[in-house]
């Protein structure tokens, strides 16, 4: 049974270097790639089905502890609620985008390491949802990092090697600062194992443990975990990087490589360091645990996003620049709740702050991929995604059209699509903070509210410029009549075989269709959505659970090891 | 007072990855990043503490104060074995720079639109 836990990432191993192997093959590849893409889906399906939905109700939490090696001391695999609900979402994005990528990407880039780079990224987002390894945690993210180098500088063109440039700096300096908030942790821990520091933290006298130190390290680790989100005052690299990188590849970036960060934080900070109570009295900040210091942080940077990211996607010119600052402002979103969460009142309030977080990450994973590739499509149908060259595409394209607006839509919060009740819910953990009386949940009120107006904002415009009003030279000499599904003459920019070209463009706006249907569908049914990412936050909240789980679930044959160290 | 040494040295060594990425040239922002990432490994090491045997002689007659910690040592392996193959990448991108722009100097590259 906890073999299962290993599963998703073995599929993703082997499908990435099965495509290495398939390379002198085109079709083979492709198919090899997107088999790969659809049994990784599977082998997710049955680790939720394990997981989330036992045979008793209850959600359980699977540990693997790789070659038998009891849990402080080896390497453990956990997979509960919260992973599996993350691990979803990368199944489902991954394997759409997957299927895009084949219409999308030139064949030698995809024949060269496209395929290979792409399932070797999924590898790296798996292992970091289900490691229980602080240290594994970072060769993931090392894992996943390597691979996003080199998909964001794929096209190695005048923009893409300085956009590339920024992102690999950047990044190698965060990873060199989390190897030290690391290797610190386990200097105050004296361990690696998350579920043995929880333990630890718990009862620091007898483990010799200085809690003030650990704080501050958790700090510095969080610093990481806020570069990897693109939280202010990390966002800098986002737009660059988004813009560079090919359009699968940033819908993936933005949609599952984002939440990784987001995950770290709910695992880390609300399961593992949540544990420790330690009373905190500096820079005005006060509480009793890691928590009341990190929910005062996690508001300020998330407020910050929310109004750059909103007010720089008011600005911008090109719908990339749009999405990719809209990407800021929504990941505000995300921490938004989780900083309610943090410094809540009760438990409940905090069980509905660290849902909504979890709803609204799994929103933004559907509609911002999708409309990723749907600007995607845009540039490889007109060749631009610059406003002031499009323009009128409602009527020259409109299934693309209704996919984008659905995808805008879903991130403004109309029902009944899936993103109303993320937004919803952050209003609502937002309100029951303010009727409890938290300190600043009024603020976080407002910022929310200034948030959604934006939003509207930017959408509005980007949609007014792009498909509505008369086709601009540019869409006219692209799409000269209505072009739906199957009909009319397409005179494509870049040449080529026109009946291929036609085929790829199908392809992509199917795929763009199939993230819209997912939308509403994720929204009419959206009890099956909310009891998931419940048992998720609740899961997450669980120190006790996760620790019992990892320290003396079945399997684990050797009783943890001694104090001190 | 190895400690207090080491200590020192992490420091020196921080502060010239800092000023070394800090740097126009794009080749010394990857050796500042070199630097910096191999003084996480130093730091790593430090971390293990200095006082003990080597663990492989504690389990072979050897009398002495208790084994020090083996596991940083694992870990600044992993570390460094990445970090080689992250340079490597950051070398070649510079040269990819090179070619694209004709330049290494952060200024003339510009900002990004």
């Amino acid at each position: 049974m906890s073999t299962l836990v290993i599963a998703p990432l073995l599929v993703a191993l082997v499908t990435a270097i099965l495509t290495l192997l398939t390379r002198p093959s085109d079709i083979l590849q492709r198919t090899v790639s997107l088999l790969g893409g659809v049994a990784y889906l599977v082998a997710v399906a049955a680790l939720f089905d394990a997981v989330v939905l036992p045979l008793g109700g209850e959600s359980t939490t699977l540990v693997y502890q790789v070659s038998n090696w009891a849990a402080p001391f080896g390497i453990t695999l956990v997979a509960d609620a919260l992973s599996v609900f993350m691990l979803a979402l990368t199944g489902f994005v991954s394997l759409l985008t997957l299927g895009y990528s084949v219409a999308s990407v030139g064949a030698f880039g995809q024949r060269l390491s496209y395929h290979t780079l792409f399932h070797f990224m999924v590898v790296g987002v798996t292992g970091s949802f289900l490691t229980g390894d602080i240290f594994n945690l970072f060769v993931w993210f090392e894992v996943m990092l390597m691979s996003s180098y080199i998909l964001v500088l794929f096209y190695s063109g005048r923009e893409h090697t300085r956009a590339a440039l920024n992102y690999v700096v950047l990044n190698l300096i965060g990873s060199a600062v989390m190897l030290v908030a690391i290797g610190g942790l386990y200097s105050t821990t004296g361990t690696l194992n998350m579920a043995d520091i929880a333990r630890r933290l718990a009862e620091p006298a007898a483990y010799d443990i200085a809690l003030l130190p650990t704080l501050g390290l958790s700090a510095v680790l969080f610093s990481v975990f806020a570069l990897k989100a693109g939280l202010a005052p990390f966002q800098f690299w986002v737009p660059a990087a988004y813009r560079a990188a090919p359009s699968p590849v940033t819908a993936m970036l933005a949609g599952v490589v984002k939440k990784v960060g987001v995950y770290a934080i709910v695992r880390l900070y609300f399961t593992i360091f949540a544990a420790a109570s330690i009373d905190i009295g500096f820079l005005g900040i006060t509480g009793d645990s890691f928590l009341g210091f990190f929910g005062p942080v996690m508001f300020a940077m998330a407020a910050v996003s929310i109004v750059l990211g909103g007010i720089g996607a008011v600005g911008r010119d090109d719908v990339d620049g749009i999405l990719a600052y809209s990407s800021i402002s929504q990941v505000g979103f995300i921490v938004l709740p989780l900083a309610v969460a943090a410094t809540a009142p009760s438990e409940a309030v905090r069980a509905l702050g660290v849902t909504a977080a979890l709803v609204y990450a799994f929103n933004h994973g559907i509609a911002k991929s999708l409309l990723f590739l749907a600007s995607g499509t845009l540039k490889d149908a007109v060749g631009s995604d610059r406003l002031s060259d499009l323009g009128g595409l409602a009527d020259r394209a409109p299934v693309l059209a209704a996919g984008f607006l659905l995808g805008a839509l879903t991130l403004i919060g109309v029902p009944p699509l899936s993103g109303f009740f993320g937004k919803y819910l952050v209003f609502q953990a937002a309100a029951e903070a303010f009727a409890a009386g938290a300190a600043g949940a009024g603020l976080a009120l407002a910022v929310a509210l200034a948030g959604a107006i934006l939003t509207i904002a930017y959408y509005t415009r980007a949609w007014n410029a792009v498909f509505w009003g008369r086709p601009s030279d540019l869409v006219d000499a692209a799409l000269p009549e209505r072009w739906t599904v199957g009909s009319g003459d397409v005179a494509m920019t870049d040449g080529g075989d026109d009946g291929l070209k036609r085929l790829e463009l199908t392809a992509q706006v199917t795929v763009v269709v199939a993230l819209a249907v997912a939308a509403i569908g994720f929204g009419i049914g959206f009890e099956a959505l909310f009891g998931a990412a419940d048992a998720a936050a609740r899961a997450a909240l669980d120190t006790n659970g996760y620790v019992d789980a990892v320290m003396h679930g079945p399997g684990v044959g050797l009783e943890s090891g001694g104090g001190g160290h | 007072m190895i400690q207090f040494f080491l200590a020192a040295t992490l420091g020196v060594l921080f502060s010239i990855g800092t000023y070394l990425v800090l740097r126009r040239d794009v080749v010394r922002v990857v050796w500042g990043i070199s630097i910096i990432s191999q003084s996480a490994n130093v730091y790593l090491v430090t971390m293990g503490g200095f006082d003990g045997l080597a663990p492989i002689l504690s389990g072979h007659g050897a009398s002495g104060p208790a084994p020090s910690d083996p596991i940083v040592q694992a870990l600044v392996l992993t570390a460094i074995v990445i970090g080689f193959g992250t340079t490597a990448l950051a070398l070649v991108l510079t040269y990819r720079v090179y070619e694209e722009h004709g330049t290494i100097d952060m200024y003339e590259l510009g900002g990004s639109r």
